[in-house]
């Protein structure tokens, strides 16, 4: 009711105004929402070439391939509201990976890198991702706030050391670097199992996986701390202003280090989830994971100015990126385009958004 | 507290110091406990300081090179130093000038830019300038076509590798012959042709340009001879014929999350399925018949898609017991590095560096004596 309520006074008031501000009323509210506007004219143009693009097996796809790079995206999230970056999250995700993966691996399995572990229970095996993507982050977390460097330079570092702590796990116990895998049917089924199935007509049907419901429940969890607790409350004023929040008695030294630890926990999960969803993991796993996922998050509003962003902002960003690469598949559009395409898409979107914040200053 | 923290920062960094000093040191005091034990080593063995340098660390086959190698080579009593160019050329040149500056005598180089004869040509300078031997390996020193720019162009230089076109027309022999026997089983909707789909795992590397080509032609040329269509790429709209890992990394990732987008278009209910996978990579392989599992195929019960790959990694060779995959090309790892092994004693031993090395196979047609090709194996079980 309150919508619409709000609605009719803004037409109102639209009313009320001569043309020429009705006209740059109506560009600003095109450029401000033009993301959404060209995501509907894109989804529009793909489907009329390809009608397999709106069926519903290809929507289930979009979504799971979404669902599986949400938690990295909600992690990397809280860094750049804190005007920061995290470049070292594509290597956490690989090394997370890479221990959920030997943790798991099937008792029978031919090349078990370590024979004697019996298999975990899967509740151990988050509960340890989550504690090493974590360790990490807080490792980031605490040279930032404790040194004042950039985020840029201490998270370049620890994907450095961590990428060199992937190398030498690979090489562990005589696996000589080949790719972790022959995991548990309990592992596979737990993360991509089939929750539920749609059906598709013609007697088919279409397996949502269960991950999707992870990732649900992670953007549910992360709305919560964003905008429900004091912590997320300290992260924006932390982000806008620094010095401001630090005068207004917020303690921007921990919630600098909380912020890159929840960040940490979320790769250790992204970790989790991709290696049963990829299922043959290798050092190479993660690999640029990051970069997604920033752009995802700024396509998605979380400006690199700091202190603003919506979670709802980040599923966008994250749907869009995944839209664009299941299109441009269904367009049969050449790998060389599309690193043109998805380059120009990054571009567009960051500078309709810098724009917006630009008119507000 | 603050200068707690500053000497806790400077202990660690001590450490890591210290840490990557021993590392170095160790392998150079097993080597020359190796040769001190073992009388019969000639004393040579312990002068040659050998600079190792490998394109990138997390690749899976050139990491079981690299355990290969350094084994070999600590056996051969020779001392070796390894380093990892990290997927670039300038990391890697720098490594080979600090490497010389430092000492080393021989040099085993995997190039970063495979197939460039500008960059092999100034890393045979450098060695030159130092007057020391140089071994290539793995990856293609010259341009197909330009044979001998390189390798016929200095004195003391060999290249150990594969015929870098071989494992494409291997694997699509391979295809072609299973095709042929199997060609009814194959064809899924009986249109009497075959409907593959490509993965390729970098744009830019020509081994995984020839595999991309050779794997459908060479396949092709064995249904022509058999009365057989040629393959028809799954997608018709897509004039590249192949799907591109965009990092150019040969992940499991970017085949599987491709599949996945295929599969909800394409499937067995529709009559358009793929009913012939061919990867440039067995890591590739992997993620395709991820996709394809979740999907309901090749889980043993269903439908099984023939998925065929390169290199034969630990893990390609247990779904290929299982019968998830059907065939792969193995790069023997193990050959290669007794050959660069081989090559190393020589320069040890003081003898020529091509001394002793006429049971390999080397590049005959261009009259190449230095350039070592080790065989691919094809591979569909044991």
């Amino acid at each position: 009711m309150k919508a619409i309520a709000n609605m009719k006074q803004s037409m109102a008031e639209f009313k009320a105004m001569d043309a020429k501000d009705k006209r740059s009323k109506v560009i600003d509210t095109l450029l401000n929402n033009a993301i959404y506007i060209l995501l509907v004219i894109f989804v529009i143009f793909t489907a009329t070439r390809n009608a397999n693009f709106i069926k519903i097996s290809s929507i289930v796809n979009i979504i799971s391939l979404a669902a599986s790079s949400l938690p990295i995206a909600l992690g990397i999230g809280g860094c750049i509201v804190l005007t920061g970056t995290d470049l070292s999250a594509g290597r956490v995700v690989g090394l997370t990976a890479a221990i959920s993966a030997a943790m798991l691996q099937a008792s029978d399995w031919a090349n078990k890198m370590f024979d004697t572990l019996p298999e975990m229970p899967i509740p151990v095996v988050i509960l340890a991702v989550i504690a090493v993507g974590g360790v990490i982050g807080l490792v980031n977390g605490f040279f930032v706030a404790k040194f004042s460097l950039h985020p840029f330079i201490v998270t370049l570092a620890t994907q450095l050391i961590v990428y060199g702590l992937i190398l030498e796990f690979y090489m562990l116990n005589g696996n000589n670097g080949q790719p972790i895998s022959g995991l548990s049917d309990k592992f596979k089924n737990f993360v991509t199992g089939t929750m539920f199935s749609i059906p598709a007509g013609n007697g088919q049907s279409v397996a949502v996986p269960w991950y999707v419901l992870y990732a649900i429940i992670l953007v549910i969890v992360m709305w919560f701390i964003w905008n429900k607790t004091t912590f997320g409350k300290n992260m924006f004023a932390v982000g806008s202003n620094p010095e401001a929040a630090n005068v207004s008695g917020v303690n921007v030294f921990m919630t600098t280090v909380m912020v890159h630890t929840l960040a940490g926990c979320m790769y250790g999960i992204e970790g989790f989830i991709e290696s049963a969803r990829i299922s043959s993991n290798t050092a190479g796993t993660g690999l640029n994971y990051e970069c997604d996922a920033i752009a995802a998050c700024v396509i998605g509003g979380v400006s690199f100015v700091g202190g603003t962003g919506k979670i709802s902002g980040i599923v966008l960003g994250v749907f869009l990126l995944r839209i664009i690469f299941v299109a441009l598949n269904m367009l049969s559009i050449s790998g060389n385009t599309q690193y043109i395409i998805k380059g120009l898409i990054i571009l567009v979107a960051c500078s309709i958004d810098m724009r917006k914040y630009l008119v507000k200053k | 507290m603050k200068k707690a923290l500053a000497l806790a920062l400077a202990a660690v960094m001590a450490f890591g110091l210290v840490a990557c000093g021993s590392t170095s040191s160790s392998s150079t005091a097993a080597s020359t406990a190796t040769s001190t034990s073992t009388a019969s080593t000639p004393a040579a063995a312990s002068d040659v300081n050998a600079a190792v340098f490998y394109y990138n660390y997390s690749d899976t086959y050139i990491s079981s090179v690299r355990t290969a190698l350094d084994a070999k080579l600590e056996a051969a009593g020779i001392k070796y130093t390894d380093y990892d160019g990290n997927n670039n050329q300038t990391t890697q040149n720098e490594q080979i000038d600090t490497a010389i500056s430092s000492g080393a005598n021989l040099l085993i180089v995997n190039m970063v830019t495979s197939g460039s004869s500008d960059t092999a040509t100034s890393i045979a300078e450098k060695a030159k300038a130092a007057g020391i031997p140089v071994i290539f390996f793995n990856r293609a020193v010259e341009e197909d076509g330009n044979e001998g720019a390189v390798l016929s162009a200095f004195e003391d230089i060999a290249f150990v590798g594969t015929d870098a076109p071989e494992a494409g027309h291997m694997q699509g022999k391979m295809i072609g012959n299973y095709l042929i026997e199997n060609y009814e089983t194959v064809d899924l909707n009986g249109d009497g042709v075959i409907q593959y789909a490509m993965f390729m795992g970098d744009a830019s590397n020509v081994e995984a340009i020839y595999r991309t080509q050779y794997g459908v032609e060479d396949c092709d040329a064995v249904l022509a001879e058999n009365g057989k269509p040629a393959l028809e790429y799954f997608d018709a709209g897509n004039a590249n014929k192949y799907q591109l890992d965009m990092n150019g990394a040969w992940s499991a990732q970017a085949a599987q999350e491709y599949m996945q987008t295929n599969l909800s278009q394409y499937s067995e209910a529709n009559g358009n399925m793929i009913e012939l996978i061919i990867c440039n990579n067995d890591n590739m392989a992997e993620g395709c018949i991820t996709a394809l599992q979740a999907a309901g195929y090749n889980d043993g019960k269903g439908t099984t898609i023939p998925v065929f790959g390169v290199d034969a990694t630990d893990s390609a060779k247990a779904l290929i017991a299982d019968g998830y995959m059907t065939g792969t090309i193995k790069q023997d790892a193990d050959g290669m590095a007794g050959c660069i092994t081989a090559l190393a004693s020589n320069v040890a031993a003081g003898e020529d560096l091509l001394a002793n090395t006429d049971s390999y196979t080397k590049d005959e047609a261009n009259g190449l004596d230095n350039k070592i090709f080790i065989a691919y194996q094809e591979y569909t079980g044991e």
